[in-house]
């Protein structure tokens, strides 16, 4: 038995975002001061009571956690940061729900900020490709003597191996950031909101085949901020709590690419029929995915969603290209998902816009892109790693 | 391969303590892979140990350079330098009959050409004096 019963322990209090833009040409360190401002003012917390902080994404893209203290002037009692990379979203809620559990924090900010104008070299892609020179080579498959490079393309050679495997097909995939594009034109803080037809996705230019431009995630600036506290503590604030019902933490090992579930057969993984089975996440939060009202997932690249809904049995290994078609991942369709548009539209947070947004769907304050009575959603990545949120 | 030898502008490989034999080898025109002397497992990229036993009663010994495309991508926008005059050019992930699967570059083959299984086989290409990099070609009918 786990020492601490963390299901429904812990709740979101509060979110905020800066502006969102392609080239706001404002810091890291500007952006995130809105974003956590915005989320204490959501909550009813003064600042002197955020005495907890997680940041995913710092230097040299983002703001670190330690000058966001400094420069904010909190008084913060705990703080941790992840290796910059955009996967670490439910980990540091995980480790926050943990943190207000046990008493190390109370009010814990979890965001990311993040520059892309302000970047003098490219840092992910490219010659300062910092991922390629890692020893034993990068985490989305970088390889730069080979010219390979860039988290996209670790996401290409995912896609053409199902498109090889299964038979899909690139006019499938568009489906998906079509549909989140429809959404993005419901949320006026997306970045692009004109929505776009299969034609014009074929059309779009290939960045690295078979993905086109109109598959990969925006490059932008901005920040976003949730504010971690226990259940209780949230019934006394100003909004009505979200309750963190189910986690499941990331995972990693030779099994494990970052962009492909066990089985699938890129990287080092062993090739066999993946079966999603039981995952932790459903268990702990006493739900299975057909109670799920809207899904959430980190769709830095269209061929992510895919992979996320096979991994978590939304449907077999191959079936993700039919089940995107037809509407049934928009708004009104049985399994909406990213209301807010996602990466691919809304803005790229590193995910942190997508907790936001998933916050005030619970709410109900979504208007014209309200799930109608939605009570539960799933933050679910083709990672492995997951939350089950509830009102 | 019009480039001068001499002057090598892409990407050098990070060579280290661990992979330092790897390289070493290809500039024999040797492909090797670590394997483990108690299980017989082989790998890849270098590691310490053997990533199944924890052995590292290890040794570098030669791969048969043989394998299939197991995926490949087509970049269509260069990255480096050195790669501007390739684009498109394609990287392909090669599964080796022993088992790793190698990042690789195919050559003699168009890129619309190349197909999920296709056999391909090692070719060392002598990038500059002091690199050789192992890229891959179809298999020609038997040798």
């Amino acid at each position: 038995m786990p020492l601490i019963e963390i299901k429904d322990r812990a709740a979101i209090a509060g979110v905020g975002q800066s502006a969102y833009g392609r080239r706001l040409m404002r810091s890291a360190i500007d952006l995130g001061a809105d974003a956590i401002a915005a989320a204490l003012a959501d909550a009813g917390l003064k600042r002197d009571e955020l005495d907890g902080m997680i940041v995913t994404f710092g230097t040299p893209i983002g703001a670190d956690a330690d000058t966001l203290a400094q420069v904010l002037n909190l008084k913060l009692r705990a703080y941790s940061q992840t290796w910059a990379h955009g996967r670490f979203t439910a980990s540091a809620i995980q480790w926050a729900a943990l943190m207000v559990a046990s008493g190390m924090a109370n009010h814990v900010a979890c965001l990311a900020s993040v520059s892309f104008s302000g970047l003098r070299r490219p840092v992910m892609g490219g010659a300062g490709d910092s991922e390629g020179a890692r020893e034993a080579g990068g985490s989305h498959g970088e390889d730069p003597v080979f010219g390979m490079t860039s988290p996209g393309a670790g996401a290409a050679l995912v896609a053409r191996r199902y498109f090889a495997r299964y038979g899909a097909t690139s006019a499938l995939l568009a489906a998906v950031p079509m549909a989140f594009r429809k959404h993005a034109a419901l949320n006026p803080a997306a970045i692009m909101r004109e929505p776009f037809s299969v034609a014009d996705h074929q059309a779009s230019r290939f960045v690295c085949e078979p993905l086109h431009l109109l598959d990969y995630c925006l490059i932008n600036d901005g920040a976003a901020c949730v504010i971690v506290t226990s259940a209780e503590r949230a019934r006394d604030l100003r909004q009505p709590p979200v309750y963190i019902a189910g986690m499941q933490p990331l995972p990693a090992g030779r099994e494990e690419f970052i962009w492909a579930y066990p089985g699938f057969g890129v990287a080092q993984q062993a090739a066999f029929d993946y079966d999603a089975g039981a995952q932790p996440v459903y268990r702990m939060a006493g739900v299975g995915p057909g109670d799920i009202d809207a899904l959430f997932t980190y769709d830095a690249f269209s061929i992510l969603a895919w992979m996320a809904l096979e991994r978590f049995g939304f449907c077999k290994p191959g079936e993700a290209a039919a089940f995107t078609q037809d509407g049934r991942i928009e708004l009104g369709g049985a399994l909406p998902m990213n209301l807010n548009g996602g990466l691919l539209s809304e803005a790229h947070i590193m995910g942190w816009n997508h907790q936001v947004e998933i916050v005030r769907q619970l709410r109900g304050a979504c208007g014209t892109r309200q799930v109608a009575g939605a009570e539960v959603i799933q933050w679910a990545n083709a990672y492995g790693d997951s939350l089950i949120y509830h009102r | 391969m019009a480039e001068n030898k001499d002057e090598y502008r892409k990407p050098r490989p990070a060579v280290s303590a661990l992979n330092r034999p790897y390289w070493d080898a290809l500039r024999r025109h040797q492909l090797v892979l670590q394997r483990c002397g108690e299980c017989g497992m082989r790998w890849y990229p270098a590691a310490p140990l053997c990533p199944r036993c924890w052995s590292r009663r290890i040794e570098w010994a030669p791969a048969s350079g043989r394998g299939r495309v197991n995926s490949w991508v087509v970049f269509h926008q260069s990255y480096f330098r050195g790669f501007d005059a390739d684009v498109p050019y394609n990287v392909a992930e090669v599964e080796l009959e022993e088992g790793p699967r190698l990042l690789t570059n195919l050559i003699d083959v168009g890129n619309d050409e190349i197909r999920a299984g296709m056999e391909v086989e090692v070719v060392f290409d002598d990038a500059a004096p002091d690199l050789t990099i192992a890229k891959f070609r179809p298999r020609r009918a038997s040798a």
